[in-house]
């Protein structure tokens, strides 16, 4: 019963990070599609590189971000992926300042980013624990 | 993760918050180009990328090797770290003084970019070389 209640939970909490991307991908499409301009689809191109150095220079070191026993190569990660991050903040504040989109489109994009980096942080903490350390 | 003293804290989250500072600047620099009624000439853009170079020269420098504590088999090679330090100060130094002229300039002329473009590049700089500030306390290597 424990078993296939830990497999139930784990599905469950994969079923939810699936329908906060999908959330997501839903609010980037509606920030665009609903006022016509497709200005915003330029933080796409910042999410692609968000990724970039979690997946060349770290790999398979992935808990080394939450820790400092890392190398050069983990600073320089935590460094590109900060730089990455203030991206994805800034590209639609400039679209606003600029007037090419409204308030609308600008919280619904930075609401994305937001269930973005909520469903990025939980998959890292789900990642980085494994059987023995789980509580059940 | 050990959250009980600050700089163990720090080495964990500081390069990502370094990272997060130098886009800051350079973020402000592109939204000042981009809301610029007038074309904004290179000449302005050489603050943001003389002082993002400065940061990069400092962080070439260990920390570990600046102190008076490091040995090395050639007794007198601490002053060349220094001196590397010090071009790189006066860089940094010269990136800054050439942001707060174009300020100057662009407050006082009404031809030429805004005003706004001006605060953007000595928001540029200062944000540029905070960071790299910032990386060169956190990041450390032994």
């Amino acid at each position: 019963m424990a078993r296939s209640m830990r497999t139930c939970l784990h599905s469950g909490r994969l079923a939810l990070l699936a329908i906060l991307v999908s959330g997501g991908i839903v609010l980037q499409i509606l920030a665009c599609a609903l006022y016509n301009n497709w200005w915003p689809m330029l933080t796409v191109l910042m999410y692609l590189i968000l990724p970039m150095p979690l997946i060349f220079f770290l790999g398979s070191n992935s808990p080394s971000m939450m820790s400092n026993d890392g190398d050069t190569w983990v600073s320089f990660t935590k460094f590109l992926t900060g730089a990455s991050i203030v991206g994805s903040i800034a590209i639609p504040s400039i679209l606003k300042h600029a007037g090419v989109i409204g308030w609308g489109a600008l919280t619904m994009e930075l609401s994305s980013f937001l269930v973005f980096g909520v469903a990025i942080l939980w998959l890292i903490q789900m990642n980085s624990e494994d059987e023995y350390s789980s509580a059940f | 993760m050990d959250t009980t003293s600050f700089p163990a804290v720090w080495a964990v989250v500081g390069p990502g918050v370094a990272g997060a500072v130098f886009g800051v600047g350079w973020w402000f620099w592109v939204d000042a180009v981009v809301c610029s009624a007038a074309a904004v000439p290179f000449l302005h853009y050489l603050p943001g990328l003389f002082a993002s170079f400065a940061a990069l020269m400092f962080n070439c420098v260990k920390r570990e090797d600046a102190n008076y504590n490091y040995y090395s088999p050639y007794d007198d090679s601490e002053w060349r770290l220094k001196l590397w330090l010090f071009v790189s100060y006066v860089v940094s130094f010269v990136s800054l003084a050439g942001a707060v002229g174009f300020l100057v300039q662009d407050a006082l002329t009404d031809t030429g970019p805004s005003a706004w473009t001006g605060v953007a590049g000595v928001l540029q700089s200062v944000f540029v070389l905070i960071s790299g500030l910032m990386y060169w306390t956190c990041h450390s290597e032994d």
